[in-house]
């Protein structure tokens, strides 16, 4: 296009610029009228339509405005303007990289435009396009080097860049060209302490003590904690003899804080990563002598117990819990279970806690004797100690949970004091490990009962519905505490992220088989992950105006580690694992579509009732009602795809899933879980080498385990039944990786058997081997014989393994289900999980009746 | 060890729909008898929230104290219609405080011109208890209790604005 075209009349040329400040100002209605009046003379100028465009996409109407500025830039493909305009559309779209490719067309016709340059810079720090920002950057600064941001802006691209060394000359020069900064300006406060931080991460010590010292004196840093923390770990990393004095102050400053007294520790050279028994005498010496001059810290205490043993741990942990069990502490057990690697300390606790409990026991019928709360929160701990579940090897074989005797002394507790809400929600826990769900969301509502106002007993009451598969009800008592207009508990849960239902939802979702609307919420999970990235957007362009550095940084950093959150690792693995699912067997996307067919008929059939209900018996606001349910209509129709049923049987549905699992790769490289799951989708897409990476790094990080066994087995079956092997070089490498993988002069049969008589006595292992003998087509009841080996006295069977036998041999078809089902009950006699409909529905009278027993006696 | 109770914190809260819960939970297991929703609706009104508190000792919910207002004949009467404490937690001088509370509201509250409330013939712990406070014996009611016995009942009287003169 001719530039001559763009040219506009000088009484146009005078509205567009009004156009454009009218823009900046966000007038965007006089915007529109404005670009209107000069397309009534010059209809085909490009610049007026993309502006004009661009009003109408952000008051709005996004459509309209988004074919404006797409007919505007056919009109016009050289102008700054037209490309400017686009990348905004973009970028408010979220498409970060085709925004950036626009700025730089934009840029490529106008090339010292700041803002454009600024929005770069912005986009490349999003996109983490460090190269590309230090030129960006270098171009602004060469442009405006009046402006401080500036300079600020270029250090910490070069710091983002790698290149701490430009990233520190940058700040030389710019304090050096600085003039008359009043005290106390905590813009430039901000700026040094940057500077600090960077000469600390080159390891210059002294030179950023001395920068340090020097501005601290000149009351230029004023961030007193943060002067006082560097000077420390400076002195330290110099030997200085004034380290430990640093420390001490920081101490006084805050006893509460662990990081101070390893610090403190470390310049007395007692490493507490790397302990001999001469420094852990020290250690113990020098807590005890911070515990005795600083009676009201706890951190010297606890730490302490780390490093104690034998009858001194006896005596300081005695003294710990029989402060905080007087003081009532909820959350002592929870704080000293960290104790419990190492079995003696297990052994010395309970004895602790049992004196505790014997001396405060009032004697029948008398209560004058002891602290009755300290009695009580004694009991608390006992029963959680009694109920805890060890889960790595040094207590694993030597101690199992005794649930039995933590729910005696809960009931103990109750009868004592029935008002405190933790017997409780503790005795929900303890219900739930020994598989009573709908025993222990009862108890939870109880809990919830005693406090309406307490959202975290609401949360949790609502979570063990969950749990327990009662769906319906949790999302009314999660609807307490949700904003009232929203269109149920659920939309505004999402709404405000918490992953906390979300997830939970969708594994209750998953239980019952709905895994369409499983995966919806799972979904959900990922959608807030996303938002959570976009949001640090908006910071690249604050954090540097506003001089907030340093936080900044740990942000960009907690982002790039965001998706290594629990809540994203468990909705990408359940996600993927439902993709996986539906893909091996697509008869589950019409299986889900007739259900929701189904639930909508009998929603409208409810709902007819309800308002014929309604208007027999309330004629008097009619209107209000009707409005309300329309409302409810419009927010709901937002969403096309509400049930997840669309997402379900989406055909890209393993793209989807492996997009989801990418992240976890670097995020989450020690879970096993995640490689086993990366496997099923790689191999399932032929990504053949990826999917041997992730069974290599699964053996890697565990060779015997269960899951892992399965996948090497369905992998070899998988490249023995290629019609033909895959081309060089994939085909020999997948076939030389396998050899790796698994022995070749050994059948799969074999192979089976040998791993299962390696680990005879674990369930899941026997799961294992009986799920690959029965794809290898072995006879159901070779398979029956094998999972039956778990019910042996000295077999290692947990509920959720159990419950797995019970679904692979209900399966397998095998006419030994019941027997299996009724051998679980009676393994595990607390548990609801193994029963039928009609003996849940019999326990749950009882527990009415016996509730009511309870109400009743005095 | 014990604690000597000095060290104890006792406070008290008003109720609140939120925290009837606790009271439905400690009358359950304090009194004999079943207290109907009316009970627990009027115990929530604004002009009785001086006279129902919830009771704590060291934070936990212990005990209960409720009352109403009854006006006849131009008289202001309140009731004491529950008032008990956790068996574990007597005799810390609970009751007593929570009675006090009561009393000093009653009194700084201009129109009510007594308190009164009923005891069991049997229970002469309660009966020297709410001497101790100087309520006075006025009267007996017969057949007071329905279900239990014995069925009748001592009629124990304090007028707040009496003894301060």
């Amino acid at each position: 296009m001719a530039p001559s075209k763009r040219a506009l009349p000088s009484k146009e040329a005078t509205l567009f610029r009004e156009l454009l400040s009218l823009y900046e100002t966000r007038q965007l209605k006089k915007g529109v009228k404005t670009a209107d009046q000069i397309l009534k003379k010059v209809p085909e100028h490009g610049e007026t339509l993309c502006m004009k465009g661009l009003c109408l996409a952000q008051s709005g109407k996004r459509e309209e405005g988004i074919e404006l500025v797409k007919k505007g830039m056919r009109f016009d493909l050289t102008s700054h303007i037209c490309w400017h305009v686009f990348g905004l559309i973009q970028k408010d779209e979220k498409n970060y990289e085709e925004a950036l490719k626009s700025y730089t067309q934009a840029l490529r016709f106008d090339k010292e435009n700041i803002n454009i340059l600024r929005d770069s810079a912005q986009l490349q720090t999003q996109l983490r396009i460090y190269d590309g920002l230090v030129e960006t950057r270098h171009t602004l600064l060469r442009l405006r080097p009046s402006l401080r941001q500036h300079w600020i802006a270029l250090a910490v691209a070069h710091h983002l860049n790698g290149n701490l060394t430009s990233a520190k000359k940058v700040l030389e020069h710019y304090e050096y060209s600085l003039k008359n900064i009043p005290d106390y300006d905590v813009e430039h406060s901000e700026t040094l302490l940057y500077h600090v931080r960077i000469l600390e991460d080159l390891g210059e010590y002294a030179a950023g003590l001395s920068l340090l010292d020097v501005n601290s004196k000149s009351r230029a840093i004023v961030d007193r904690t943060a002067i006082m923390e560097f000077r420390a770990r400076f002195l330290s990393k110099l030997r200085d003899a004034d380290a430990s004095n640093a420390w001490r102050a920081l101490i006084d400053h805050n006893s509460d804080r662990y990081e101070y007294y390893r610090g403190y520790l470390a310049t007395k050279d007692v490493d507490l990563d790397n302990l001999s028994n001469e420094s852990r005498c020290q250690a113990l010496a020098i807590l005890q002598e911070f515990t005795s001059q600083l009676p009201k810290a706890v951190t010297p205490r606890r730490m302490a117990l780390s490093f104690a043993s034998d009858e001194q741990f006896s005596d300081l942990i005695q003294q710990y819990l029989r402060s905080g069990l007087t003081k009532g502490i909820p959350s002592l057990f929870a704080d000293v279970k960290g104790l419990y690697t190492e079995p003696q300390k297990y052994k010395a606790i309970q004895a602790a806690a049992e004196t505790i409990l014997q001396e405060n026991t009032p004697l029948e019928g008398q209560y004058s004797r002891g602290e009755p709360t300290t009695y009580l929160w004694t009991l608390c701990f006992l029963a959680q100690h009694y109920s805890y579940v060890p889960r790595a090897p040094p207590l694993q074989p030597f101690l199992s949970p005794d649930f039995e005797r933590a729910l005696a002394l809960l009931s103990t507790a109750i009868a004592h004091t029935p008002t405190l809400p933790e017997l409780y929600t503790l005795r929900a826990r303890v219900l739930k490990r020994a598989g009573d769900l709908v025993g222990a969301a009862s108890a939870m509502n109880e809990a919830r009962l005693l406090d309406g106002q307490d959202r975290f007993l609401n949360t949790k009451c609502a979570k063990y519905h969950l749990r327990a598969g009662m769906v319906d009800e949790a999302i009314q008592f999660f609807g307490m505490f949700t904003k009232k207009d929203a269109a149920n508990p659920g939309a505004d849960l999402e709404e405000m992220q918490s992953t906390l239902y979300l997830i939970e939802a969708g594994d209750a979702e998953y239980r019952l088989g709905k895994l369409h609307l499983a995966l919806k919420r799972y979904m959900a999970v990922d959608k807030v992950f996303h938002e959570m990235e976009d949001d640090q957007y908006d910071f690249h362009g604050y954090s540097l105006r506003k001089f907030n550095l340093n936080i900044y940084l740990n942000l960009l950093s907690w982002e790039d580690r965001l998706r290594s959150h629990p809540a994203y690792v468990t909705a990408a693995l359940q996600a993927s694992r439902i993709f996986v699912k539906v893909h091996d067997d697509p008869s589950l996307i019409t299986a889900a579509s007739s259900s929701v067919r189904l639930s909508d008929a009998e929603k409208k059939a409810r709902k007819k009732a309800k308002k014929a209900a309604s208007k027999a018996h309330d004629d008097k606001k009619p209107a209000a009602a009707s409005a309300a349910d329309d409302t409810v209509e419009a927010t709901a129709g937002k969403d096309d795809d509400p049930d997840g049923v669309k997402l379900l049987g989406a055909a890209d549905g393993l793209d989807r899933a492996a997009k989801l699992l990418q992240p976890l790769e670097s995020l989450a490289s020690d879970n096993i879980d995640a490689w086993l799951v990366i496997y099923d989708v790689a191999v399932r897409r032929k990504k053949y080498l990826q999917a041997i990476k992730a069974l290599k790094h699964a053996k890697s990080l565990d060779g015997e385990h269960a899951e892992l066994h399965t996948r090497l087995v369905d992998f070899k079956k998988r490249v023995s039944a290629f019609p033909q092997a895959p081309p060089p070089p994939i085909g020999p490498l997948v076939v030389a990786s396998l050899s790796t993988l698994l022995p070749e002069e050994v059948s799969l049969e074999t192979y089976n058997s040998l791993y299962l008589q390696r680990h005879s006595k674990c369930a899941a292992v026997v799961l294992a081997a009986a799920r690959v003998s029965h794809s290898l087509g072995a006879p159901v009841d070779e398979v029956d014989a094998t999972v039956f080996t778990t019910l042996a006295d000295d077999a290692q069977l947990d509920i959720l393994t159990a419950s797995k036998i019970l679904d692979l041999l209900k399966a397998v078809k095998s006419s030994r289900v019941e027997e299996y089902r009724l051998a679980c009950l009676s393994h595990f006699p607390l548990s609801t999980v193994f029963m039928t409909q009609s003996e849940m529905s019999e326990r749950q009278k009882q527990s009415h009746v016996e509730a009511e027993k309870l109400e009743v006696a005095p | 060890m014990t604690t000597p109770n000095a060290k104890a914190r006792v406070s008290f809260a008003s109720l609140t729909p939120n925290n009837l819960g606790t009271v439905r939970k400690l009358n359950s297991v304090l009194f004999p008898i079943k207290y109907s929703e009316k009970f627990y609706q009027d115990i929530l009104l604004p002009e009785v929230e001086d006279f129902c508190k919830l009771v704590y000792y060291n934070d936990i919910p212990v005990g209960t104290v409720c009352c109403r207002l009854e006006i006849k004949e131009g008289r202001t009467s309140l009731y004491l219609m529950t008032m008990g404490i956790l068996a574990p937690y007597r005799s810390k001088g609970l009751g007593s405080q929570s009675l006090e509370l009561i009393l000093k509201s009653a009194e700084s509250h201009a129109k009510i011109d007594r308190v009164y409330l009923h005891v069991q013939v049997s229970n002469e712990g309660a009966k020297r208890f709410y001497e101790q406070h100087g309520f006075k014996l006025v009267g007996l009611h017969e057949n007071y209790y329905k279900k239990i016995v014995p069925h009748d009942a001592w009629i124990l009287e304090h007028v707040p604005h009496a003894t301060g003169s």
